[in-house]
């Protein structure tokens, strides 16, 4: 079974990503995620590709602290984060956030503060390629 | 020697993504911050983060160890 907690370039694939999730433990009553897409406009731009930067190592270690943070934190049975590096594609998928929990609102509460952590926390920048040329993108709240 | 490394916009207007500091006994990372942020003023301008061996470090007058690896970083945009 593959990682939780993961940093590739390839493609990942949500329902993989939620059969091992379910498979941790019979007692998830409740399963919450969230998908990062590539848009292919922004800031009133056309983008062409979007490619990503990270500090690998660091990046990994503050996922995994993530992970285990929002298992204790909201009770969790087990949660899975994926991000991609490399370049994508307007479309292609980023990023995946699965949270499971015996009952719904812990696992949505802990879905978001994942994300929203993630963006905060982990060493990982983003920068859009647009037939204008090339910026790094400005974090958004 | 201090492994020093540069990320994403950062590392943009460093032009590069790594180099070396010469270590020197009782060095603190003040000392990092203002040898190269005078080489590199635009670049660490935009500096928001700084980690010391993969942990966010927010006390410039951490005294560093040799091979100790700084990383200077923008603020994060992943997700």
């Amino acid at each position: 079974m593959s990682d939780p907690v993961r940093l590739q370039e390839a493609d990942f694939s949500q329902d993989e990503e939620i059969r091992a999730l379910q498979a941790s433990s019979k007692r998830m009553g409740g399963i919450a995620t969230f998908l990062g897409c590539a848009r292919d406009f922004s800031e009133g731009r056309e983008v062409s590709e979007i490619s990503f930067d990270a500090y690998g190592i660091m990046a990994l270690s503050e996922m995994n602290t993530l992970r285990s943070e929002a298992i204790e934190k909201f009770g969790l049975l087990d949660a899975r984060i994926v991000h991609r590096i490399g370049t994508v594609k307007g479309g292609d998928n980023i990023v995946f956030i699965a949270a499971g929990a015996e009952h719904r609102a812990p696992a949505l509460e802990a879905c978001r503060w994942m994300i929203d952590e993630l963006k905060q926390r982990v060493p990982i920048w983003k920068k859009e390629i647009t037939p204008q040329g090339d910026s790094w993108v400005t974090p958004h709240p | 020697m201090i492994k020093v490394l540069f990320f994403g916009p950062v590392a943009d207007r460093v032009q590069m993504r790594e180099t070396q500091v010469e270590f020197t006994p009782g060095m603190t990372l003040h000392e990092v911050i203002v040898h190269l942020g005078a080489q590199h003023p635009s670049a660490f301008g935009i500096v928001s983060f700084i980690a010391v061996n993969q942990t966010q470090v927010h006390d410039k007058q951490l005294v560093l160890h040799d091979n100790d690896e700084i990383a200077f970083m923008a603020k994060f945009s992943g997700g």
